[in-house]
C-alpha cells in the first residue's frame, strides 16, 4: 500500500510543528501568535465538527456545547482546585466524554432534522445554566478573575510564546489524531454509515453504537478547542456556549469544505481573517458577516477545498481511470451526500 | 438449516405474512415466488430482523432468532442482498468489501490502526473475484453499472460467510443476457460457498432452471411448495399465479 | 431548587391562577411561532431557523405602528401583515434556493439572515431595550379570581391567541386551502400533477407562518422588552415544542407550547435556577419515551 502510514504522518506533523515553532521569529508581534492561538482553538473545534458532518453524515447544530463545556470546565477546575494544567485538561476531556455519552445516547438515534434540533437544544441548555448559575459561572459577566497557570514540565503558559507553542502543539497533535481516526477501520465504518445507514446493520454494524462513539470523540476534541480558548481569554464567556459558536463552526467547515480533511482548517483561517478584518472596518459585524454567509451559501454552495478536490479529480480521471491512490483519496473526500 | 414456524406480521390490520411455516434444508437452493404483493419481501424482512414478527418462530440451526436486531441476526449467519442494490456510493468496490470484512471480523470499531487491517485484503479479493468484480475493484460504487451494483450488494453479503443467503430479485431490472450472467454467478457462489440460498424471482424460466425447490406465497400465505415440476403442475399455482402471468405476458 | 415553595403555590388558589395565566400566555405566544415553524417544515421540508427573527420583526413593526397611530389593533396587524410580506420576500429571495439542500445549508442561510436582521434592528431601532408600554384600553383594574390577580391584557391575549389557534385549525382541517397544504406535505408531486402550482403553495405557507410570527410579536410587545436577538430563545423553544408535539402537527404544537408555558411559569417557583433546564428535561423525556413526539406519526 502506498498510502500514508502513522509514522509518515507523525513525521509530517513534527515537521509542521517545528516550522510553526519558528514562525514567531519570522513574523514577530503578538498579533500573529494571538491569531494562531485562536486558530488552534477554532481549527480543532471545526475539524472535530467535520468528523460528524463530513465523515459520519451527522449534521449537529449544537457542537458548541462541547466548546463551551471545555471552556467553563477547564476554567472552573483551575480556579477552584490546586491542580496542574494537565490534570484539569484530562478532567475536562473526561467530563466531555461523560456529557457526550449522555447527550449522544438521546440524540444519535434521531433523524437528520431532529438531530440538528436536539443537539442545538442541549447546547442552549448549557448556555442557560451558565447564565442562571451566577455564583459559580459568573452569569452573563462570564468567568472572570483570570485562570491560574502554574508551570508544568517547564511550560509557563503566562508567557505568550509558551502559550503559542502549547496551542499549536495541541492543534497539530489533535489534527494528527483525528486524521488517524478518519483513516482507521472506524473511520471507514463512519463513511459506510454516512453513505447508507440502512445497509450497515445488515453487515453486522451496530449503527447506534458507532454513531455514539463518533459523537463522543468529536465532543472530546471540541472540548480541547474550548480549553485553548479559555487559556487565550483567561476566563470563559457565555458566548462560547451560545448557538452562534456552532453557527460559526458550521460556516467554517462549509467555507473550507467538508470533503477534505483539512477543509475545516482552511475555513477557520478564512473566517478568522474575515472576522478580524470586518471588526476593524465596521461596527456592523453581523450585517457584513451575514451578507458574506448568504453570498457564499447561495452563490458557491461548496467549500474551497471541495472545489480543489473536484478539480483535481477531473484532471485525474479521464486519462487513466481512478488509480488506487486516487480512488482512496476521492472516497476519503467524498461529499456527505454524494450519490443517491 | 432454516425453519420457519407460524410466522405472522400485519400492518394496520392487513396481514402481510400470515401463519407461514416453511423449511429450508441445509445447502439447498430455493426460489420463493408469488404475485406482486404476496409478501415475499416482507418475509425476508422478518427473517433478517428488519421487521419484528407479531407471532411465530424463526429457527436457525435450532435457535429461535425471531425478534433479534439485524446486526445480531447477521452475526448468526444470515446474509441478505436487496431488490434495489444498497451500496455505499462514495466508496470503491474494494473499500466497501473491505469495510464489510472488518464488520464481519468485528474490527470495524478499531480506532488506533489504519484501514485496512492486515489479513483483510485476501478475503476481500477472494469475494470480489467470486462476484466477478476484480476488474472494477477500484471503481467508485456509484459509477458501477446497475448489474455490477447488484453484484456488489451480493458480494457484501457474501463477505459475512453466511450459512443462509437471501437474495431479493437478483435479476430485477436487467436485460435477458445480463440476467443469465447474474444467475450463473449466483449459482457458482452457491456451489463454492456451500450455503443455503433462498432467492425471490419473477422470471419463471430462471426459477425452473436453477431452483432445487420452490415455495409459492400468495396474500401472505404459503400456497404451495415442491420441486419445480410439481409447482408447474400445481392447479392452485397455475390459477393464482402462472395463469395471471401467462395471460399478462400474452395480452 | 425550592420544592416547598412549589408545593405551597400548588395548594394556594391565587398562586395557581396567577402562574397558570402567565404560563398560558407564554405558551400561546410560543404556539403562534411554533405552529409556523412546524407548518413550514411539514410542507416545505425547510427548517426556518430565522422564524424567531420574524417574531422580533413583528414586535418592532408593531412598535413603530403604535408610535405612529397610537392604536394597538393597528399595531398588531402591522406586525402580522408586515412580517407576512417580509416572509414572502424572504422565501422567494433566500429559502426557495435551498429547497432540498442539506439541513446544514438551510441552517447556514438562516444563520446569515439572523445576523443581518439583528444588526438591522440595532441600526434602525437602536441597541437599547425598547418598551412598548401598556395600551390605554387595557389600563384597567385587573380581574381577581380566587385571590389570583389577572390583568385585563392577559385575558385579552389568551382569548385572542386561542381564537387564532382555532381559526388556524379550521383553515388547515376544513378548507380547500388546508386540504391542498396537507396534501402538499405528504406528496408534492401529486399536488403539482393535479395542476396546482406548488411554488405558490410553498410561498403561501411561508407567508402564513410569517403572519402568525408577526402577530405573536405584536401581541407580545406590551409584555416583553424589545431587543435585537429577542427571537433566539423563542426559536429554540419552538424547536423543543415541535420535538415534544411532533413535527408538522398543529395540535401537537398547541399542546407542546402550553406544556412548555406551564413548565416555565411553575418552574420559576420550584426551580428558579433551572427553569430553562426543565424544558430540556421535558424534551429529553418525550424523546426517550416517544421519539416521534406526542402527536407525531412514524419514527423520528
Amino acid at each position: 500500500m502506498t498510502r500514508s502510514s502513522l509514522l509518515r504522518d507523525s513525521l509530517i506533523a513534527i515537521a509542521v510543528f517545528a516550522v510553526l515553532a519558528l514562525l514567531p521569529f519570522i513574523v514577530p508581534g503578538k498579533g500573529f501568535t494571538d491569531f494562531m492561538v485562536r486558530l488552534a482553538a477554532f481549527g480543532i473545534f471545526a475539524t472535530s465538527l467535520n468528523l460528524l458532518v463530513g465523515y459520519a453524515g451527522m449534521e449537529s447544530f449544537g457542537h458548541g456545547l462541547f466548546f463551551g463545556l471545555g471552556c467553563y470546565s477547564f476554567g472552573l477546575i483551575m480556579q477552584t482546585f490546586p491542580v496542574s494544567i494537565p490534570v484539569a485538561f484530562l478532567a475536562t476531556v473526561g467530563l466531555s466524554i461523560v456529557v457526550g455519552t449522555v447527550v449522544g445516547a438521546i440524540c444519535v438515534r434521531l433523524n437528520e432534522i431532529y438531530f440538528a434540533f436536539v443537539t442545538l437544544a442541549f447546547q442552549m441548555l448549557l448556555h442557560s445554566l451558565i447564565i442562571a448559575w451566577t455564583p459559580i459561572t459568573g452569569g452573563d459577566q462570564g468567568l472572570t478573575g483570570g485562570i491560574p497557570r502554574p508551570p508544568f514540565l517547564g511550560i509557563r503558559l503566562d508567557d505568550y510564546y509558551h502559550l503559542y507553542l502549547f496551542s499549536t502543539g495541541l492543534l497539530v497533535a489533535s489534527l494528527l489524531a483525528m486524521y488517524h481516526i478518519v483513516q482507521s477501520p472506524f473511520g471507514y465504518t463512519l463513511r459506510m454509515i454516512r453513505d447508507n445507514a440502512a445497509r450497515a446493520p445488515f453487515l453486522g454494524i451496530n449503527v447506534f453504537r458507532v454513531r455514539l462513539m463518533a459523537y463522543v470523540i468529536a465532543g472530546a476534541f471540541g472540548a480541547i478547542g474550548g480549553m485553548i480558548m479559555s487559556l487565550f481569554v483567561s476566563g470563559a464567556f457565555p458566548d462560547f456556549a451560545y448557538w452562534t459558536i456552532s453557527g460559526e463552526a458550521i460556516f467554517m467547515i462549509m467555507l473550507g469544505g467538508i470533503t477534505v480533511f483539512l477543509g475545516p482548517m482552511v475555513g477557520a483561517v478564512m473566517l478568522l481573517l474575515l472576522n478580524d478584518f470586518v471588526t476593524k472596518m465596521t461596527t456592523h459585524y453581523g450585517l457584513v458577516l451575514g451578507l458574506v454567509i448568504l453570498l457564499f451559501a447561495l452563490g458557491l454552495r461548496k467549500g474551497l477545498m471541495d472545489f480543489a478536490a473536484d478539480l483535481w479529480r477531473d484532471r485525474q480521471t479521464p486519462t487513466s481511470g481512478p488509480r488506487p491512490d486516487t480512488a482512496a483519496k476521492t472516497a476519503a473526500s467524498a461529499p456527505a451526500r454524494a450519490g443517491e | 438449516m432454516l425453519k420457519i414456524e407460524g410466522l405472522s406480521k400485519s400492518f394496520g390490520g392487513v396481514a402481510a405474512t400470515n401463519d407461514v411455516s416453511l423449511h429450508f434444508p441445509k445447502g439447498s437452493l430455493t426460489a420463493v415466488i408469488g404475485p406482486n404483493g404476496a409478501g415475499k419481501t416482507t418475509f425476508f424482512n422478518l427473517i433478517t430482523g428488519a421487521f419484528k414478527p407479531d407471532r411465530g418462530r424463526i429457527l436457525l440451526d435450532g435457535d429461535d432468532i425471531a425478534g433479534l436486531s439485524p446486526p445480531e441476526i447477521v452475526r448468526r449467519g444470515i446474509g441478505r442482498a436487496f431488490q434495489i442494490a444498497r451500496i455505499f456510493p462514495t466508496l470503491t468496490v474494494r473499500q466497501a468489501v473491505l469495510g464489510a470484512v472488518h464488520a464481519h471480523r468485528n474490527q470495524h470499531r478499531i480506532l488506533a490502526k489504519r484501514f485496512p487491517m492486515p489479513g483483510s485484503g485476501d478475503r476481500a479479493e477472494q469475494v470480489i473475484a467470486l462476484a466477478g468484480l476484480t476488474a472494477k475493484a477500484d471503481t467508485l460504487s456509484r459509477n458501477l453499472s446497475h448489474g455490477d451494483q447488484k453484484l456488489l450488494d451480493i458480494a457484501l453479503a457474501l463477505v459475512l460467510e453466511p450459512h443462509v443467503l437471501l437474495l431479493d430479485e437478483p435479476t430485477a431490472g436487467m436485460g435477458p443476457e445480463e440476467r443469465w450472467a447474474m444467475i450463473d454467478t449466483v449459482h457458482r457462489m452457491w456451489e463454492q460457498e456451500r450455503m443455503t440460498l433462498i432467492f425471490i424471482e419473477h422470471d419463471m424460466s430462471i426459477v425452473f432452471k436453477i431452483a432445487q425447490s420452490v415455495r409459492v406465497l400468495s396474500y401472505g400465505r404459503v400456497l404451495a411448495e415442491g420441486t419445480p415440476d410439481e409447482i408447474r403442475r400445481h392447479p392452485e399455482v397455475i390459477k393464482a399465479y402462472l395463469g395471471d402471468e401467462f395471460e399478462a405476458s400474452h395480452a | 431548587m425550592d420544592l416547598s415553595a412549589l408545593a405551597s403555590c400548588l395548594i394556594t388558589p391565587s398562586c395557581v391562577i396567577t402562574q397558570t395565566t402567565s404560563g398560558l400566555i407564554i405558551g400561546l405566544l410560543l404556539f403562534l411561532v411554533a405552529a409556523g415553524v412546524s407548518l413550514i417544515f411539514g410542507v416545505l421540508k425547510v427548517v426556518n431557523f430565522a422564524h424567531g427573527a420574524f417574531y422580533m420583526l413583528g414586535a418592532y413593526f408593531a412598535y413603530t405602528a403604535y408610535q405612529l397611530s397610537g392604536n394597538y389593533l393597528i399595531a398588531v396587524l402591522a406586525g402580522g401583515i408586515g412580517v407576512a410580506l417580509f416572509g414572502l420576500v424572504f422565501e422567494r429571495l433566500l429559502i426557495s434556493r435551498v429547497y432540498g439542500s442539506p439541513v446544514l445549508m438551510q441552517l447556514l442561510v438562516c444563520y446569515g439572515a439572523i445576523l443581518i436582521l439583528d444588526d438591522l434592528v440595532k441600526i434602525i431601532w437602536g441597541a437599547d431595550f425598547l418598551s412598548f408600554g401598556m395600551p390605554s384600553a387595557f389600563q384597567q383594574l385587573p380581574f381577581v379570581f380566587a385571590g389570583g390577580v389577572v390583568p385585563v391584557f392577559y385575558l385579552f391575549l389568551i382569548v385572542v391567541a386561542l381564537a387564532i389557534a382555532g381559526l388556524l385549525g379550521l383553515l388547515i382541517s376544513k378548507t380547500r386551502y388546508g386540504k391542498i397544504v396537507r396534501a402538499a406535505a405528504v406528496n408534492p408531486s401529486m399536488v403539482s400533477a393535479l395542476g396546482i402550482n406548488t411554488g405558490v403553495v410553498y410561498a403561501s405557507v411561508f407567508v402564513l407562518g410569517g403572519f402568525l410570527a408577526g402577530l405573536a410579536g405584536g401581541l407580545a410587545a406590551p409584555v416583553r422588552s424589545l431587543t435585537a436577538g429577542m427571537g433566539t430563545s423563542i426559536i429554540i423553544e419552538s424547536f423543543i415544542v415541535t420535538v415534544i408535539g411532533g413535527m408538522g402537527s398543529v395540535a401537537g404544537a398547541l399542546v407542546g407550547s402550553i406544556l412548555i408555558g406551564l413548565v416555565r411559569s411553575f418552574g420559576t417557583i420550584g426551580f428558579p435556577l433551572f427553569t430553562e433546564g426543565l424544558m430540556f428535561v421535558l424534551m429529553a423525556v418525550v424523546l426517550v419515551l416517544k421519539p416521534s413526539g406526542l402527536f407525531g406519526k412514524g419514527g423520528a
